[in-house]
C-alpha cells in the first residue's frame, strides 16, 4: 500500500514537472528551427540570475493559476467541468501500468525494511496492461468531445468532432500495430514485453512494419503535427478548448502534453527494448539487480524517452499537416492495410517457428536465432513490399480540380 | 470559367517517381532542412538580438528613420531657417515652430523656439525631405522612452543636443550645405 502511494507521488509529480519543463523544451525547439533563441530570461524571481529560462514553468503555472477562471454562459456547465477532469484522469491512470524503470534491489533505512526487491510500475503484474492503456486512451475521446460539446460554441464542436473522428480512426491501425508485439511477447505485461524484446532484439528491428504503423497512429493519437487537426490553430482557433481559460485550460493542455509523453513510453517500451540496452543493463531474466544496474535501466529508459519526444518536437517543424480527407484516407485506406499485412506476416512467421523449431519464439529454453533472423529478413521484406504497393496505388491522393480532358457535360453533372 | 475557355493556361502537375510516392525523399527533405537551423541556432546563429544586453546593428544608420536633430553649422549656430517647410510637410502635425528676425547677417529668420512631439510622430522622414537647409534630420536613434507626454515634446535646446551626442556617429548628408556624409 504504501509502496504504491510512495509510487503514484512520484510519478504524477515527475509527470507533472516533466510535462511543464517539455513546454519550455517544446518552445525552445521551435525557437531554434525557426533561428531564435526562445525563452531565455526567467530564472530566480526577484534577482538576475536566468538559469537558461529554467524558471518559464513555474511563471507559466502561476499565470494560468492567477488568470481569471471565465465559464461562458451559454455552455452546459457540469459536462464543461467534467470534461477536463476526464481527460487528466484518464491521461494519468494510464501510467498505472508502464513502467518507468525496471526493479530496485532490496534496502533498509534504520527500522524501515523492504525485503522484495521493488518493481517500477504503479500496478505490476497487471496481465491485461497492453488492454488498459488502450482502454484508457479511448476513454480520452470522452474528454475531447465532452469538452467540444458542452463549449456549446462552433469552433469547439467543430474541433471536438475532427478529433473523435481522428482518435477513432486511429486507434484501429495502433491496435493492429500492437497485436504484432503481443504475438512476438506472448503477453500483454509491458515488463514482460521488455524482457522478451531483451531476448528476441527490439521489435522495432524484428517488426519494422508494425513499427511505422504504430508511431503513425501514436502520432495521431497524441494530436502532434502532422496530426493536430483537432486544434490546428489557423483553422479552428483552439479546437475543442477554445472556450476553457485559467486552470481548465492548462489541465487540458497538461493532459495533450500526458497523451505525448504517454505515447513515447509505448513507443519506447513496445518497440525500442524499454530499459535494453545490450551490455550495460545486464541479465535481463534475473530477478534481482545490483544498484547500479538499476540505475542504468532507469536512465536508459528516460534517456530513450526524451529522444522520441525530441523527435515529436522535431517533426512538428518539418511536415505540413494532413488535410481532413487525407487524414482519413492515410488511417482507412493505408494504415489499417498495412497493420493487417503485418499481423497476418507475423502470425506465418510466428507458426512456421513454433512448427519447425518446435517451441515459441519465447520459451525459456531461448530463441533459435538462425529462424528468428529468417523472421527479421521475411517481415523486412513484408514491410519494403507493402509500402511499394501503397505507394503505387496512391490512395491519399484526391483531386478535384478541373481538368482539360473533361467535357463540359462531366463537369455540369459532377456539380 | 469552363475548362475549353481558350484563355487557360493549363500547366502539367510534375509526376513524383517511386521514391516520392513513397514519400521518402519529401520526409528527409523536411527533416534535414529543420536540423540544420536548429544546428545553426545552437551555434549561436540565431537571428535574435539579445536586447537590452545586445544593441542591434543597422545596415546603414543613416537611412534609418528614429529621433530627429537640428543641425548645427560650423559656427556652432543652428541651421534651421524657420521657413515652416517642415512643419508644412508633416502629415502628423507635430512640428512647432515660433521664428523670429534672425540676429545673424546671413539669413532672415531663425526659430525661436522649434519644438516636436515625438510622441505625434509618426517617423516617415517628410521634414526631413522637405528642409532645404538640411537642418532637420532623422538620427538612428531608436529607443525613445519617456515617463509623462511633456517629456516627450522635445525643444531645441533638446533637438541641439542630439545633434552634439550623434554627429560623429551620423554626420550631416549633403556635402553642398555643409555635410561631411561620404
Amino acid at each position: 500500500m504504501l509502496e504504491a502511494l510512495v509510487k503514484i507521488g512520484l510519478l504524477v509529480g515527475g509527470l507533472m514537472t516533466a510535462a511543464a519543463y517539455f513546454v519550455l523544451l517544446e518552445r525552445r525547439m521551435a525557437a531554434w528551427t525557426q533561428d531564435r533563441i526562445g525563452p531565455n530570461r526567467v530564472g530566480i524571481p526577484l534577482t538576475n540570475i536566468k538559469l537558461w529560462g529554467l524558471g518559464q514553468p513555474l511563471a507559466d503555472g502561476l499565470k494560468f493559476i492567477l488568470k481569471e477562471e471565465y465559464t461562458p454562459a451559454h455552455v452546459d456547465r457540469r459536462l464543461y467541468v467534467l470534461a477536463p477532469l476526464v481527460i487528466l484522469a484518464a491521461a494519468l491512470a494510464t501510467y498505472a501500468v508502464i513502467p518507468f524503470g525496471s526493479l530496485i534491489p532490496s534496502f533498509s533505512i534504520g527500522q524501515f525494511k523492504v525485503e522484495k526487491p521493488i518493481q517500477l510500475t504503479v500496478a505490476p503484474g497487471v496481465d491485461v496492461g497492453m488492454v488498459y492503456v488502450f482502454a484508457l486512451s479511448s476513454i480520452a475521446v470522452y474528454g475531447v468531445i465532452l469538452g467540444g460539446w458542452a463549449s456549446n460554441s462552433k469552433y469547439s464542436f467543430l474541433g471536438g468532432l475532427r478529433s473523435s473522428a481522428q482518435l477513432i480512426a486511429y486507434e484501429l491501425p495502433m491496435g493492429l500495430g500492437i497485436l504484432g508485439v503481443v504475438l512476438a511477447a506472448g503477453s500483454l505485461n509491458l515488463n514482460t514485453i521488455i524482457t522478451a524484446q531483451a531476448q528476441q532484439g527490439w521489435y522495432a528491428f524484428v517488426q519494422p512494419l508494425g513499427f511505422v504503423v504504430f508511431v503513425v497512429a501514436a502520432f495521431a493519437e497524441a494530436a502532434r503535427l502532422p496530426f493536430d487537426l483537432p486544434e490546428c490553430e489557423q483553422e479552428l482557433i483552439g479546437g475543442y478548448h477554445t472556450e476553457y481559460s485559467g486552470m481548465k485550460l492548462i489541465i487540458y493542455l497538461i493532459a495533450e502534453f500526458l497523451h505525448m509523453i504517454t505515447a513515447s513510453f509505448l513507443i519506447v517500451i513496445l518497440f525500442l527494448g524499454g530499459w535494453h540496452l545490450p551490455v550495460l543493463t545486464g541479465d535481463p531474466t534475473a530477478t534481482s539487480i545490483g544498484w547500479v544496474t538499476a540505475i542504468l535501466r532507469i536512465l536508459v529508459l528516460q534517456g530513450k524517452i526524451v529522444a522520441v519526444i525530441l523527435f515529436f518536437m522535431w517533426v512538428r517543424w518539418s511536415w505540413p499537416r494532413f488535410r481532413f480527407d487525407q487524414l482519413m484516407n492515410l488511417a482507412w485506406k493505408i494504415m489499417l492495410p498495412l497493420g493487417l499485412v503485418n499481423l497476418v506476416t507475423l502470425a506465418v512467421l510466428y507458426e512456421a517457428y513454433h512448427v519447425y523449431v518446435g517451441r515459441d519464439v519465447t520459451d525459456p529454453v531461448g530463441v533459435n536465432s538462425g529462424w528468428l533472423l529468417l523472421i527479421v529478413a521475411c517481415s523486412w521484406i513484408a514491410f519494403i513490399a507493402a509500402w511499394i504497393v501503397v505507394a503505387l496505388f496512391n490512395p491519399l491522393v484526391t483531386d478535384n480540380r478541373p481538368r482539360r480532358d473533361l467535357s463540359l457535360t462531366t463537369v455540369d453533372s459532377q456539380i | 470559367m469552363k475548362p475549353d475557355d481558350p484563355h487557360i493556361k493549363w500547366i502539367a502537375e510534375p509526376q513524383l517517381g517511386l521514391t516520392g510516392k513513397m514519400y521518402l525523399p519529401l520526409l528527409a527533405q523536411g527533416l534535414t532542412t529543420t536540423f540544420k537551423h536548429i544546428m545553426r541556432s545552437l551555434h549561436g546563429e540565431a537571428v535574435t538580438v539579445s536586447y537590452p544586453e545586445e544593441e542591434p546593428q543597422f545596415a546603414n544608420p543613416q537611412i534609418y528613420r528614429g529621433v530627429h536633430r537640428l543641425n548645427k553649422d560650423a559656427a556652432g549656430r543652428v541651421k534651421c531657417v524657420a521657413c515652416f517647410l517642415c512643419a508644412t510637410a508633416c502629415p502628423a502635425h507635430c512640428i512647432d515652430i515660433i521664428a523670429e528676425e534672425s540676429p545673424w547677417p546671413d539669413r532672415e529668420k531663425y526659430p525661436q523656439s522649434f519644438a516636436i512631439d515625438e510622441l505625434r510622430c509618426i517617423y516617415c522622414g517628410m521634414c526631413e525631405e522637405a528642409c532645404p537647409v538640411d537642418a532637420i534630420e532623422l538620427t538612428s536613434l531608436y529607443n525613445l522612452t519617456g515617463r509623462s507626454r511633456e517629456e516627450m515634446i522635445f525643444d531645441k535646446e533638446k533637438l541641439l543636443s542630439i545633434y552634439d551626442m550623434t554627429k560623429d556617429k551620423e554626420p550631416m548628408q549633403s556635402p553642398a550645405m555643409g555635410g561631411t556624409a561620404t
